[in-house]
């Protein structure tokens, strides 16, 4: 599993008392005329890409349903410049998980979404996507979509209302507004990595194996080295007896 | 014959819902957002605009629509019979809880999302009163249930849907003190169904005190 996990709050902890204070001086104070470049650009850049915000057509379950009727002309999305839904991961910004994530569909969200091209969001719609609601201890379902892919934000609901939904995403665009590209992970050198597909097990059907499953998950020469190992205990036993 | 009339037709009618929806506006000039406004455009007189400017006008909700639950609180009176308003949270102060912690709402909810900490008194002894709370809401299927088998109308469902945040493990667990509400944001919420609930207590009160 990968490491990258959603970008926490910005919450003064006492803690980190020390740090905030920091970054508000350099923030605030220690303003060099390069820095109110980069702020400008900031600006212009956050304005354009929060009204540009392009999901992915991509629905689950029956959150997909409030989804549509949130682009329909009643509560008509494109009032945010986010009518596109896109068909292909590598035009869309954002991937709206509406829906309950099976393990059977688990690979294929992982890889979508290393497919989408950067800046890319996820907005986590409704209690399945959320954190597996109804169904966050049943067999065949992932409890929460979370553990796959980091999430940006999170809209409550089952399902969530239309307005529910765009109020997520106007708090989105709130969290892009306060990006700016010192900070952001796809202007650093180096490519951005790829989360590793979960790989679905024989035992993943076991809900007691999910942490092996969990660690196993994106390397089958581990899955190998398992078999081998199981493999080999048989052998071991039958040569007890 | 003719061929492409059903288009036109379309277009014909797209155009003038456009013009009369640039019509509408020059005729409500500053009073866009209007919620009488917004009610007659919604119903079958409505000529132009369709669409619900979300941010700014809000769907009428109807009473029996569901989201998160919320726990409702008698709140402290005071002499005129208006709430007292605690100066420290700014909410009306809790005169008397109306939850029991007897943990029917966490049994029968689907997907177990709510859980309950019973209140004991300094001698070890359980108290019919909450000491922890707790409602995952990202869990919540919003169903009800707890609300239509709480046998103190204590939990009750909320129409706030304004509740998507960047994270889930703080602030989407809710705890005791955001989910206590008073009974007088439920009587204005759901005016039908506290108008009933407060005619049952009365009706049974009454046959209270017939029998004695």
């Amino acid at each position: 599993m990968s490491e990258e996990k959603p970008q926490a709050q910005p919450v003064p902890v006492a803690s980190s008392e020390e740090e905030w204070i920091d970054e508000q001086v350099r923030r605030t104070v220690l303003v060099t005329p390069m820095d109110r470049v980069v702020d400008l650009v900031d600006k212009i850049y956050n304005w354009g890409r929060r009204n540009s915000v392009w999901p992915m057509g991509f629905g689950l379950a029956c959150c997909a349903i409030e989804m549509i009727c949130t682009s329909a002309s009643r509560f008509d999305i494109s009032r945010f410049g986010m009518e596109l839904f896109r068909a292909s991961p590598r035009q869309a910004d954002l991937m709206i998980v509406a829906g309950t994530v099976t393990k059977k569909m688990a690979p294929s969200i992982v890889r979508l979404y290393n497919q989408m091209a950067e800046p890319k969001y996820v907005l986590a719609m409704g209690a399945c996507a959320s954190a597996g609601g109804p169904f966050k201890e049943g067999y065949s379902v992932v409890s929460g979509v979370d553990k796959l892919i980091p999430v940006d934000v999170y809209v409550p609901g089952c399902p969530p209302t239309p307005s529910a939904l765009l109020y997520g995403l106007m708090q989105l665009q709130k969290k892009i507004d306060g990006q700016t590209i010192r900070d952001v992970s796809w202007y650093r050198k180096g490519a951005s990595e790829g989360i590793p597909e979960p790989v679905l097990g024989p035992d993943v059907f076991d809900p007691r194996r999910a942490e092996e499953i969990t660690a196993l998950a994106g390397d089958p020469g581990k899955l190998e080295a398992r078999a081998i190992n199981i493999k080999s205990k048989a052998e071991s036993k039958a040569e007890k007896k | 014959m003719a061929y492409g009339l059903g288009l036109v037709k379309g277009l014909k009618y797209t155009f003038t819902r456009a013009m009369k929806t640039v019509a509408g506006d020059f005729k409500h000039l500053g009073r866009r957002y209007d919620e009488t406004l917004l009610r007659e455009r919604q119903s079958v007189r409505g000529t132009g605009i369709f669409t619900v400017q979300y941010p700014e006008e809000k769907p009428a909700i109807p009473e029996n629509f569901r989201f998160v639950p919320f726990l409702v609180y008698e709140p402290k009176l005071d002499a005129n019979g208006k709430p007292v308003i605690d100066a420290q949270t700014g909410k009306e102060a809790i005169n008397l809880e109306r939850c029991t912690a007897c943990g029917i709402c966490s049994k029968v909810c689907p997907p177990q999302c709510i859980w309950i900490v019973r209140a004991t008194t300094p001698e070890g002894k359980p108290k019919p009163k909450p000491a922890e709370f707790y409602i995952d809401i990202d869990v919540c299927m919003n169903c009800g249930f707890c609300a239509e088998f709480c046998p103190f109308d204590a939990i009750k469902m909320d129409h706030d849907y304004e509740l998507a945040n960047y994270e889930r493990h703080i602030s989407h667990i809710f705890d005791l003190k955001t989910l206590m509400k008073p009974a007088t944001y439920h009587a204005r919420i759901h005016p039908l169904d506290f108008k009933r609930e407060e005619d049952d207590r009365k009706a049974k009160e009454a046959a209270k005190a017939a029998k004695k």
